[in-house]
């Protein structure tokens, strides 16, 4: 074999191993979306949208409870989560800098990025559900922040760290103050990037389970008084999945499809931006 | 001690023993410069790479304060006093002594609001007089023509050369007293390099202007003065038709004929 057919050769086998490798990845996540989907989609009816929970084989049951439920606590979530992350990244790209301080706030929020989400449930567990005595909105809410807050801080710094330095100075050479540099010329720099992340982040905190099991808990009525234990989507779905009864599946499927389309949507909205931004 | 011949009376900025050392910096990065610089003119600075000509620049409008530990020493006056003093308001400064980069930064706004964005930001909030200063910068900048009829269009639709031309709009709506140029076409086309040398040359009838440029032939055509710099100091400065014909200085002659630099 001389050495221009050996390495044609290398390069054929490791293309067909990283193509299967891609097929396979490709080909459980498309098995997962199609069961969810035909599952999902034959669970769905108006009712769902309508009924709150009942026990089974006592009358119709739906989601409505859990749909508001997880609405409000990611709506609460991302009121908390995203002044403080877009703020704190800001702070890092456009005042810290590369002060050993910043570096040790991006260095904590990744490692807060990768922290198992249960654990951050049961930090708030102990510091709001124990002192209040009951599980509640509230709680879930500060759980879902926490772990959202990390993800906007380190991408709104990133983001801004991409705005070129010339801009700035631009801005300061007209006589800009700095807080002027930084709302109008950097923000808008950065506009969509930092909506990238922020949705991103509000879709990375809709799908967690965990850390609401030990704050919001769950709820099988309706209720929208944050300081009470609620429903979500993600907690309804993992008690109605794990019942023996037919017809509380068939909402566990119904809540996992609601839950997966809405996740889907904002990452699909999420790129748009960030495909927008590059096409100018 | 630099050669300084056939400087006019009238200046606009005086520097004084200045001296500059960057943070990253043991030794000064200029060295004990003093030069003067001509009321509407245009005075060029040359020099080779790393000779100090943009750190100079960069000293009149106080930019190296935006990065931490960089030091100022010596004057540099304007208006009468230091603008090296740390209770300088920068503000105020920058809004007098403007600058157009070496590659154009136009914002990420529509053309009419990168225009009026130093308008703006002097409080004038009067939509008539701030479309006539608009519109009276843009066509100072030779560049009306071809955006009035998309002001509302995002600036970064531009071309390279428009939105160098926009930038300077920009920077002449405020009516500063001085303009800095920071080798404003390196990085345009010939053609886009003619129109803004043009334009140098015509706006210095209201504002005093300073260039660096990598370019000899551009400080020869545009400049009433030059001063070329090397290793941190000023070596010489005189009328640039004098400097380039007959320099005094060997250092000089020796960097315009191409034996160094």
């Amino acid at each position: 074999m001389t050495y221009r057919q050996k390495r044609i050769a290398i390069n054929n086998i490791v293309m067909t191993l990283s193509t299967i490798s891609a097929l396979i990845g490709l080909g459980f996540l498309l098995w997962i979306l199609g069961v969810l989907v035909f599952n999902g989609i034959e669970a769905l009816n108006i009712g769902i949208f309508i009924n709150e929970g009942a026990p089974p084989g006592y009358g119709e049951s739906g989601l409505k409870h859990a749909l508001v439920g997880q609405l409000l606590i990611v709506l609460y979530a991302t009121a908390v989560g995203v002044p403080l992350g877009v703020l704190a990244g800001t702070y890092l790209s456009e005042y810290a800098q590369d002060s050993k301080l910043a570096q040790t706030i991006r260095d904590i929020s990744d490692i807060m990025m990768s922290a198992p989400s249960i654990v951050i449930g049961a930090f708030v567990y102990a510091i709001i559900v124990m002192p209040m005595g009951h599980f509640s909105g509230y709680a879930g809410a500060a759980a879902l922040a926490i772990i959202m807050i990390p993800i906007i801080l380190r991408t709104t710094d990133d983001m801004l760290q991409l705005v070129p330095s010339t801009l700035r100075e631009a801005a300061f050479a007209l006589g800009a103050p700095k807080y002027k540099v930084v709302i109008q010329v950097v923000y808008r720099g950065a506009k969509a990037g930092i909506l990238t992340g922020i949705l991103l982040g509000i879709a990375r905190v809709a799908g967690e389970t965990a850390p609401l099991l030990f704050t919001s808990f769950n709820d099988n009525f309706m209720n929208t008084d944050m300081s009470q234990a609620m429903a979500s989507l993600t907690v309804t779905m993992y008690n109605y999945a794990t019942s023996p009864y037919e017809d509380w599946q068939r909402l566990g499927w119904a809540a996992a499809f609601i839950l997966s389309m809405f996740i889907l949507g904002l990452n699909i909205i999420g790129r748009l931006f960030l495909l927008r931004k590059r096409g100018k | 001690m630099a050669t300084i011949v056939n400087v006019p009376e009238e200046k606009v900025l005086h520097v004084n023993n200045f001296e500059f050392t960057y943070a990253s910096s043991d030794t000064p990065n200029i060295k004990k410069l003093s030069m003067p610089i001509a009321k509407n003119c245009v005075t060029a600075l040359i020099g080779p790479s790393g000779c100090g000509k943009t750190t100079l620049l960069r000293s009149f409008n106080r930019m190296h304060d935006l990065y931490p530990g960089n030091v100022y020493a010596g004057e540099v006056l304007f208006e009468g006093r230091n603008i090296l003093n740390p209770k300088e308001d920068l503000i105020a400064l920058r809004a007098k002594i403007g600058m157009i980069f070496q590659k154009p930064t136009a914002f990420p706004m529509s053309i009419f609001d990168n225009v009026a964005y130093g308008l703006r930001l002097q409080g004038i909030k009067n939509r008539s007089e701030l479309n006539d200063k608009v519109e009276k910068a843009l066509k100072d900048a030779a560049i009306w023509n071809e955006v009035s009829s998309r002001l509302k269009h995002d600036a970064n639709g531009l071309s390279g050369g428009q939105q160098q031309r926009l930038c300077i709009a920009r920077a002449i709506a405020v009516e500063p007293e001085i303009l800095l140029f920071d080798e404003p076409t390196s990085a345009l086309d010939p053609i886009s390099t003619q129109g803004i040398e043009m334009l140098v040359s015509e706006l210095k009838e209201r504002v005093s202007i300073v260039i660096v440029t990598h370019n000899m032939q551009q400080a020869a055509r545009v400049s009433d003065y030059t001063g070329f710099m090397y290793l941190g100091e000023l070596i010489e400065l005189g009328q640039t038709e004098e400097l380039f014909v007959t320099p005094k200085e060997k250092l000089t002659e020796e960097y315009i004929t191409g034996k160094f630099g």
